[in-house]
């Protein structure tokens, strides 16, 4: 009796978490609709081009998979380090750090094509890890919180980088017969590139492939090994974790260093794969979409297969507004759109929260 | 039940004089299966300090916090005056002229006294009125406590008094204090006394004392309600009564015979216990599971908590440190629970050096621990029962570091069964589980892989009844079967009832520590009040 009852609340807590999620959604695409009218555009017109440049005009849903992919890594390694307790702000800035990496392994690794494209990766892991594991050491070292010196190191990374396109010992393509060669760097070599894949007119790069083996293989982790156990221990709680030996420090280092790991993975695939800057780093290289994959990862709430869905939809937005100038209204506009998705996506399970720890002391209240 | 409830409310009409402050009729709480409160009467009188006595689980507290609108009776009637009225919440309470003193301190460490003495106002905070009024009432009573000083700088008994003034300010008719000793020294507890004199005589006002401590209710009270099971058992005035009788009461038997009382087969244990010292285990007395040597630990701002400690427990027997807390209790379960590093000395286990600076170690060689906040050190409640089981012995649920479920939910389902936890299956989240079962959770983790010692902090501590008995049982038979404790516990009849051998911690050492037959309480008291005979 007592098992049936608990089915059925779950079952009722499932529909009423969907419910509350179309709700929401509606709500958003409702004020969405009236902000474009309000522009005087015509909302039907808008979801056309949306659709036609994310979706239906050919060639364009391998573009919005290609944009999608940075954003679904930054968001694994985000949930990584929520998992632990640590909060990393500072993708932005690790995915620059990585794809600075990546640039100077192309451009300086010997070896045939298929090792330089492993090395390229691998440098984008190594240099956004660096760029965390500095917050990290801050963090267990001297107690500096990680959010700031996160975000503060976006600042650091953009003018070090920077500094590294003016200089042809570190990124600057050293070819004085590209034109306008201030702050680009040498481009990837053509056997040292991601190769690509065309299905049905659209071509995308083989970093969609590894992109969905990485999420699925982080989930696994997360779930079915003890190194995610550990994780989840210290994150939850860490005097517990230490009392068994697991370490609070290791764990936390661990985690950051994977967090702005993959930050720099998704730099390193943005240069590899060619749908961004033609294979070169060039200042504003990483086009917000760290700050984007933050938001998805905010969206899938630790949940890192929900990332997938989401990483699609925001990058949907990200290509169809591109489609947006025919229809007379502004292309940042779908920032706005965007923005009122997020919020709508966050708001059930916060009031569920709500409701719940209300309910819950209530009951504590009733007990005492 | 009609003729009872007219003949008291016409009892005070007869009575000369005005009618009781609180009149409580027929209370009762049940929860669950366990009947806190059972019907209980209580009259509280202006000018008279009114004792409940009775054991932990006796129901005094939530008959208290009936009264305050804490806890809402099932049943019962409550008259304030000699007037009817619902008690729903503490505001409700405080309109009514009853105020509560508890056990737990409710203060914000960060703000001043008179700070916490106005939190709660409604109105706009008037600071100097209020730094005013607190000066004059802690003149008034005797308090003497600074308004500006910070809460976080204040000791222990001074923090009572800011709890006390905070009542008082709102100018109470009836006054409740549930334990207010429990973690004041003798002296502290005499001023306490002192002040609750004031109150009663010379303002009039009805205050209840609630204890177990048969020592301060006779020295402090004017009539006795004792407690037992939920029930009133006995009610008379103080000074027709003596320890004796009031100890028998509260008991429900002789109180010398309460020594391992729990269970049948201890009597069994008792007469080992007794026998061997002679006989045989002269040699194995020299042999410690567990011994700590010259132990000291400072706090994070630098202040000295363990000071040159030094312990050792044997197999089989439960070792009950006594004390008042704060004095170093905490700490000593941190080491030895791998939290905490020590700046000098070391443990041995076994005859073993475990380093200190190894997190995990002792865990792992078989020091198991029940802290005393569950939720800080012993359980994760964000994740399942059976994740939470894993902690101590990983290799359980991972196989090579990769998970196995099927091994690990089995495990899990097999100590929820051995250990009687009452929850949904091995998946249940562990906030969803109540206080005594989490404990369960925490027992059967640590006690599951064979500990060489357990050490038990507050063990029963927020437990009901039944929950506490299972607890005392539990400690029993691991002791029985070789397993050295070291129970450590500011209740002296835990200590009393369950320890072979008994040592006092005062200011972080041992004061003494004597075997549980040449023990007396009041020798105990004073080793915890001075550190000294």
């Amino acid at each position: 009796m007592f098992s049936i009852f608990k089915i059925m609340s779950s079952m009722r807590r499932r529909s009423e978490i969907v419910f509350l999620y179309a709700c929401s959604t509606f709500v958003a695409l409702l004020l969405s609709a009236i902000i474009v009218e309000a522009v005087g555009a015509n909302w039907t017109d808008v979801w056309n081009s949306l659709l036609d440049g994310s979706l239906r005009k050919p060639g364009r849903w391998g573009k919005t998979l290609g944009s999608a992919v940075p954003m679904a890594m930054v968001a694994v390694g985000t949930i990584i380090s929520t998992k632990v307790g640590l909060i990393n702000i500072g993708q932005e800035g690790q995915m620059l750090v990585g794809a600075a990496f990546a640039a100077y392994v192309g451009a300086h690794a010997p070896g045939s094509g298929p090792i330089v494209i492993c090395l390229v990766i691998i440098g984008g892991f190594v240099g956004g890890a660096f760029w965390s594991g500095l917050a990290g050491a801050l963090r267990y070292w001297r107690n500096v919180p990680e959010v700031l010196t996160t975000l503060l190191l976006v600042t650091v990374a953009a003018n070090l980088v920077g500094y590294a396109l003016k200089n042809t010992w570190l990124l600057l393509d050293p070819d004085a017969a590209f034109g306008n060669r201030a702050l680009v760097s040498k481009q990837l070599d053509p056997d040292s590139r991601l190769p690509r894949v065309e299905i049905f007119g659209n071509n995308f790069s083989l970093s969609v492939i590894l992109a969905l083996l990485i999420i699925v293989l982080t989930t696994w982790v997360l779930s079915q090994t003890v190194i995610g156990f550990k994780l989840n221990v210290v994150g939850e709680n860490r005097r517990v974790g230490q009392r068994f030996g697991i370490s609070e420090v290791k764990q936390g280092l661990m985690a950051m260093c994977a967090s702005g790991g993959f930050a720099g993975l998704a730099g390193a695939m943005m240069l590899a794969s060619g749908d961004f800057a033609k294979y070169r780093l060039v200042t504003g290289f990483t086009v917000n979409l760290g700050w984007t994959g933050l938001l998805v990862a905010l969206v899938a709430r630790e949940k890192v297969m929900a990332i997938i869905p989401v990483a699609l939809i925001f990058a949907g937005l990200r290509t169809g507004s591109s489609f947006l100038a025919a229809t007379g209204v502004e292309r940042r506009v779908t920032d706005v759109v965007q923005g009122l998705l997020v919020l709508a996506l966050l708001v059930p399970p916060a009031i569920l929260f709500i409701r719940d720890r209300r309910r819950a002391l209530a009951q504590v209240e009733s007990r005492t | 039940m009609n003729e009872l409830a007219n003949s008291s409310t016409s009892g005070g009409s007869v009575l000369t004089g005005p009618p009781p402050a609180v009149t409580a009729e027929k209370l009762s709480k049940i929860y669950g299966s366990v009947r806190a409160c059972d019907e209980v009467d209580i009259e509280l009188v202006r000018g008279e300090i009114h004792g409940v006595l009775g054991e932990n689980g006796a129901g005094k507290s939530t008959l208290m916090k009936m009264l305050i609108g804490l806890v809402l009776p099932d049943k019962g009637s409550i008259a304030v005056d000699g007037k009817p009225v619902t008690i729903r919440d503490p505001l409700d309470a405080a309109d009514l002229g009853i105020g509560m003193v508890h056990q737990h301190f409710s203060l914000v460490e960060a703000l001043t006294v008179w700070e916490n003495v106005a939190l709660g106002d409604n109105s706009r905070i008037d600071r100097n009125r209020t730094r005013d009024r607190v000066a004059e009432l802690s003149h008034e009573y005797g308090l003497d406590v600074n308004p500006d000083d910070r809460v976080e700088d204040l000791p222990v008994g001074m923090r009572q008094r800011v709890e006390l003034l905070k009542c008082l300010r709102r100018d109470p008719s009836v006054l409740i204090l549930d334990e207010p000793t429990s973690v004041l020294t003798p002296e502290e507890s005499e001023q306490l006394f002192d002040s609750l004199r004031k109150v009663v005589g010379e303002e009039n006002r009805a205050v209840a004392l609630v204890s177990h401590r048969l020592s301060e209710i006779l020295h402090a009270t004017d009539r006795i309600t004792i407690m037992r099971n939920g029930a009133v058992i006995d009610r008379c005035l103080t000074k027709d009564t003596d320890a004796n009788s009031l100890a028998r009461s509260m008991v429900g038997r002789e109180v010398g015979l309460s020594y391992s009382g729990l269970d049948n087969s201890n009597k069994d244990s008792d007469v080992k216990v007794k026998s061997e010292p002679d006989n045989e285990s002269k040699k194995i007395e020299e042999r410690f599971l567990l011994e700590l040597k010259g132990i000291s630990t400072s706090s994070a701002l630098g202040v000295r908590e363990l000071n040159d400690f030094n312990l050792g427990i044997r197999q089989g027997e439960i070792f009950g440190l006594a004390g008042v807390e704060g004095n170093g209790q905490s700490s000593l379960v941190e080491v030895l629970s791998g939290l905490k590093r020590v700046s000098s000395g070391h443990v041995l286990l076994n005859g073993e050096k475990i380093p200190s600076n190894r997190f995990g170690q002792l865990a792992k060689k078989g020091v198991a621990v029940i802290p005393e906040d569950r939720h800080d050190s012993g359980v994760i409640l964000g994740m399942s029962v059976s994740e939470n089981l894993l902690l101590s012995n990983m290799e359980e649920g991972y196989k090579n570091g990769f998970l196995n479920k099927q091994k690990r939910d089995v495990r899990a389902t097999d100590l929820i069964e051995k250990f009687e936890i009452n929850c949904t299956g091995p998946n249940a989240p562990l906030w969803s589980l109540s206080g005594g079962n989490q404990q369960r959770v925490v027992l059967a983790r640590e006690t599951s892989d064979k500990p060489i010692v357990l050490v038990a902090s507050q063990p029963t501590r927020g437990l009901d009844v039944g929950a506490i008995e299972y607890m005392t049982r539990q400690l029993r038979s691991l002791a029985d079967s070789g397993v050295g404790v070291l129970l450590i516990s500011s209740e002296l009849d835990e200590i009393l009832s369950l320890s072979d051998r008994i040592g006092v911690i005062f200011r972080g050492k041992i004061a003494d520590s004597m075997r549980r037959q040449d023990a007396d309480r009041e020798n105990l008291g004073l080793l915890m009040g001075r550190g000294e005979l």
